[in-house]
C-alpha cells in the first residue's frame, strides 16, 4: 500500500501545473476577493447615502410602568420591585438607538428622519426612503421583560429595505451591532446591579428582517473556508482523473497482472488524497492569514482547532475521492465521468454553503447541508470563529469520520471486478 | 504449458476472437502473426487474465485460470502494446514501484532493477523522466516493467511499434537473448512477419479473430512449396496489362503495386514468354524479372487475400 501511496503523491508533485493550480488557485482567488471587498468598502465609503425612515412607537416612560405593573402582579417584595424598577430607568434601548445614528461617522451617510408608520410606508414605496426601520409599540417593556425576567420577545424591531444593495447590508450590521450594544448594557448593568455571575440574556429575535440576507461573520473568514474547501473538494476529483490516464495508458492493467488488492490500490488514492487536501488547506489559511491577516490575533488553541477541522474535513475528501476513482475505472467515458465528479462538488459546494450563507434558505435546506462534508466544516468552522473552543467538536467530527468510512466503503464496492474495467 | 481451449470472446455481438486453440511449451518462442484488427492483443488479454472470455478456457499446466488468476499472474510477464508506466516518475522510479507491487524481496528488488535496466540498455539514463525519453526507449523501460519478478513467460503485443531501427534491434536482441539464454517462454505478437520470423520457432496466423495457419516457418512456407513467385517491374502500369497477365495459362494470383507484378504461377511453369508478349502487346517494357523465395508474408496474402499492413 506503502508504494501506491508514495507512487501517487509523487505522480502528483511532478505534475507542476496541477500542483500550482491547486494549491495557489485558492490563495489567488482569496486574495482577489479580499481586495475586491475591501475595495469597494473604502471607496464607496463616501459615496454611500442612505435615506432611512425611524419609525419610534414606543414610549420609554409607558414601557417601565408596564414593566413596574407586571411586577406588582408578581410574587415579589417591595424591596426587590424597587431595586428592579431601579435598574430599569437605567436603560433605554430607544436611546440607544438614537444615540447611534448620531454618531458622526454614521450621520455622514445614514440620513435618519423620524416619521410615522403611514408617510414611511408610503415614501419607501416612492423610492423616496431606503429603508425603514421600526421601534414598535411595547418595545422597551418587551426588552426589559426579556433581560430581567427571561420573558420571550414579541415585539421585535422591524427592518424594511426596499431594495438590497451594499449600504442596507452594512445597516443591517449597523442593527446588529446596535442589538450587541443593548445586550453589552444589559450584561454591565446585571454585573453592577450585584448580579454577578448570571449570564445575560441576549434578546434573540429582536431584529425583525425583510427582505435582507445576513452577513453573519466576516466575509474574508467565510469565503477562506468557502474556497479552501471547494478546492480541496476538487483534490477528490483531480487524483480520480489521474486513474483517467492510468486506465487510457494501460498502467492500470499492468497494476492488476501484479495481484495487487484493489483495496491497496483505493487507498493508495485515498491517503495520497487525504495528504494532498490537508496541505492545500493549511497552506490557504496560514498563507492568506500571513498575507491578509484574515484571522487576526488568533491563538495557538485557534490554529490547533483549525488543523483538527481540517484533519477531518480532508479525510472526508479522501474518502470521496475512493468513489471517484472507482467509477472513473467503472466508467467508460470519461468525459461524463468528470462532467459527473464536477457536477458533486459544485452540488457539495451549493448545499454545503460554500458561495453563499445558506441561512435565508428553507429550514430542510439548512438541514441537508448539515449531511454534507462542506455544509458540517462551514459551520464548524463558523461557530468556532465565533465563538472558540466552547463549542463542541465531537458530533461534527464524527459525521466528518462517518463520511470518510461511508464513502471508502462506497468506493470499495464501486470497484469493478476483473475483466469489467 | 499454456493452453486456450475453443478461446472466443464477442463484443457487443461481434466476434474479436473466434474458439481459437494454442498451446505453448515451455522454453518455446511462439509468434502471433497478424494484421490489425485479427485479434491477437484480445487473445493476449485473455490469456494474461486481463479479460474473461466469452467462451472457452485458458490453461496453465493443464487447470484452468479463468476462475482463479493469480497462479498465472504471478509467472506471467505482459508487454503491453501501450507505454504501461508513468510518464511523470523515473525509469528508476516505475521499475521500483512495478518491482514493490509485484512483490520482489526488497533485498534483491535494486539489484533486479540494476541487472533489467543493463539488460535494457538504459542504466545510464534510469534517474531521468520517462517522459523525456524517446519512443524506443520507453518502449525498452515498458518491456523491462514486465522482466521484474522474473516471469517464466513472457507476452510482447507488438513491443517494436513506431520505433527507430535501434531501438528495434536492440528489443529484438533482448527478447532472443531471454528465450536462448534465460529459457523465458515468449510469446510475441507482431505484424511485422520479419520480426517474428527471426524470433519465433513457431508461428500462428491469426486473421478476423481465427487462426487460420500454424506451424514451424518450415511447414507454413511449404504451403507455397508448389508455386513459384515471380516480381515483375514494368515501365508503366495499366488494368488491362493486368488483366492481360491474369489471363496467361498456370498464373495463379496477380498483385499489383505502382510498376511491380507480384505474379503466384504453378511450380515449373514456363509463363516468361506468354508474359513478355503480354506485356508488349500493350505497348510496355518489361524491365525487370525476378524469381523470389517465399515468406512467411507471403503465406499471410496466400491465406488471407491481403498483406499484414492491410
Amino acid at each position: 500500500m506503502f508504494s501506491f501511496i508514495k507512487k501517487d503523491l509523487l505522480v502528483f508533485w511532478r505534475d507542476r501545473k496541477e500542483v500550482l493550480i491547486s494549491l495557489l488557485a485558492p490563495i489567488l482567488i482569496l486574495v482577489v476577493l479580499h481586495v475586491a471587498f475591501s475595495g469597494i468598502s473604502v471607496k464607496d465609503a463616501g459615496e454611500m447615502d442612505l435615506r432611512v425612515g425611524l419609525i419610534l412607537e414606543d414610549d420609554k416612560a409607558t414601557g417601565l410602568k408596564q414593566f413596574e405593573e407586571a411586577l406588582l402582579e408578581m410574587d415579589l417584595r417591595e424591596i426587590e420591585i424597587d431595586a428592579m424598577m431601579e435598574q430599569a430607568e437605567t436603560l433605554s434601548p430607544i436611546g440607544i438607538m438614537v444615540k447611534l445614528f448620531e454618531d458622526p461617522e454614521l450621520s455622514s451617510w445614514i440620513h435618519t428622519i423620524e416619521m410615522n408608520e403611514e408617510e414611511a410606508q408610503k415614501q419607501i414605496e416612492n423610492g423616496e426612503l431606503d429603508a425603514i426601520i421600526k421601534i414598535p409599540e411595547g418595545f422597551t417593556y418587551d426588552v426589559l421583560g426579556k433581560v430581567m425576567l427571561d420573558e420571550p420577545v414579541e415585539t421585535p424591531i422591524r427592518f424594511q429595505i426596499e431594495e438590497h444593495s451594499l449600504e442596507t447590508d452594512i445597516l443591517a450590521g449597523v442593527i446588529d451591532n446596535y442589538m450587541e450594544a443593548l445586550n453589552f448594557q444589559f450584561a454591565l448593568s446585571a454585573v453592577t446591579g450585584g448580579e454577578e455571575g448570571s449570564e445575560p440574556a441576549l434578546p434573540q429575535g429582536g431584529r425583525e428582517v425583510i427582505k435582507e440576507n445576513a452577513v453573519e461573520i466576516e466575509l474574508a473568514q467565510y469565503y477562506t473556508i468557502g474556497m479552501s474547501s471547494l478546492f480541496a473538494l476538487f483534490i477528490a476529483a483531480t487524483v480520480a482523473a489521474k486513474t483517467v490516464t492510468e486506465k487510457r495508458e494501460r498502467v492500470f492493467n499492468r497494476i492488476l497482472l501484479t495481484n495487487s488488492r484493489p483495496f491497496s490500490y483505493l487507498m493508495g488514492k485515498v491517503i495520497s488524497t487525504f495528504c494532498m487536501a490537508w496541505i492545500q488547506l493549511m497552506l490557504v489559511f496560514v498563507v492568506t492569514d500571513l498575507m491578509l491577516g484574515i484571522f487576526p490575533e488568533k491563538s495557538t488553541e485557534f490554529w490547533l482547532g483549525i488543523i483538527v477541522i481540517v484533519t477531518f474535513f480532508s479525510l472526508s475528501i479522501s474518502g470521496l475521492s475512493a468513489i471517484f476513482t472507482s467509477l472513473t475505472i467503472r466508467m467508460h467515458n470519461i468525459n461524463t465521468a468528470n462532467g459527473l465528479f464536477t457536477m458533486v462538488v459544485m452540488g457539495f459546494a451549493a448545499l454545503g454553503g460554500n458561495f453563499f450563507s445558506l441561512e435565508q434558505f428553507p429550514e430542510w435546506v439548512q438541514a441537508l447541508s448539515q449531511w454534507t462534508p462542506t455544509g458540517v466544516v462551514i459551520d464548524l468552522f463558523t461557530e468556532f470563529s465565533q465563538n472558540g473552543n466552547a463549542i463542541s467538536f465531537a458530533v461534527p467530527l464524527m459525521k466528518q469520520f462517518g463520511f470518510f468510512i461511508g464513502f471508502l466503503v462506497i468506493g470499495i464496492l464501486l470497484f469493478p471486478e476483473r475483466g469489467k474495467s | 504449458m499454456i493452453e486456450t481451449v475453443k478461446l472466443s470472446k464477442t463484443f457487443k455481438g461481434k466476434k474479436a476472437v473466434d474458439e481459437i486453440d494454442l498451446y505453448i511449451d515451455e522454453g518455446e518462442s511462439i509468434g502471433l502473426l497478424g494484421p490489425n484488427g485479427a485479434g491477437k492483443s484480445t487473445t493476449i488479454s485473455m490469456i494474461s487474465s486481463l479479460l474473461k472470455p466469452t467462451a472457452g478456457d485458458v490453461k496453465l499446466n493443464g487447470k484452468s485460470t479463468i476462475k482463479n488468476p493469480a497462479e498465472i499472474r504471478r509467472i506471467l510477464g505482459v508487454v503491453p502494446q501501450e507505454i504501461a508506466l508513468y510518464e511523470e516518475l523515473s525509469a528508476y522510479e516505475n521499475l521500483k514501484f512495478f518491482g514493490e507491487i509485484y512483490n520482489v524481496k526488497k533485498t534483491i528488488l535494486e539489484q533486479r532493477i540494476q541487472e533489467i535496466l543493463e539488460m535494457v540498455g538504459l542504466k545510464k539514463p534510469q534517474k531521468e523522466l520517462v517522459k523525456t525519453f524517446s519512443g524506443g526507449m520507453k518502449r525498452r523501460v515498458n518491456i523491462a516493467a514486465a522482466l521484474l519478478h522474473d516471469p517464466k513467460i513472457l507476452i510482447l503485443d507488438e513491443p517494436t511499434v513506431g520505433i527507430d531501427p535501434q531501438s528495434r534491434n536492440h528489443i529484438l536482441e533482448t527478447v532472443r537473448k531471454l528465450n536462448e539464454e534465460n529459457g523465458t517462454t515468449v510469446l510475441y505478437t507482431s505484424h511485422y512477419m520479419e520480426e517474428v520470423e527471426q524470433l519465433c520457432k513457431r508461428v500462428y496466423i491469426m486473421d478476423h479473430g481465427k487462426v487460420v495457419a500454424s506451424g514451424s516457418k518450415e511447414e507454413l512456407l511449404s504451403i507455397l512449396s508448389t508455386e513459384d513467385m515471380i516480381q515483375v517491374t514494368l515501365s508503366e502500369m495499366s488494368d488491362t496489362v493486368v488483366e492481360k497477365v491474369k489471363s496467361i495459362k498456370n498464373i495463379r494470383r496477380v498483385d499489383a503495386t505502382d510498376k511491380s507484378l507480384r505474379i503466384i504461377s504453378k511450380k515449373g511453369s514456363s509463363i516468361l514468354s506468354d508474359l513478355i508478349h503480354a506485356v508488349e502487346s500493350e505497348g510496355i517494357l518489361l524491365t525487370n524479372f525476378q524469381m523470389e523465395t517465399p515468406s512467411l508474408e507471403d503465406v499471410f496474402l496466400h491465406i488471407t487475400g491481403r498483406t499484414l499492413r492491410d
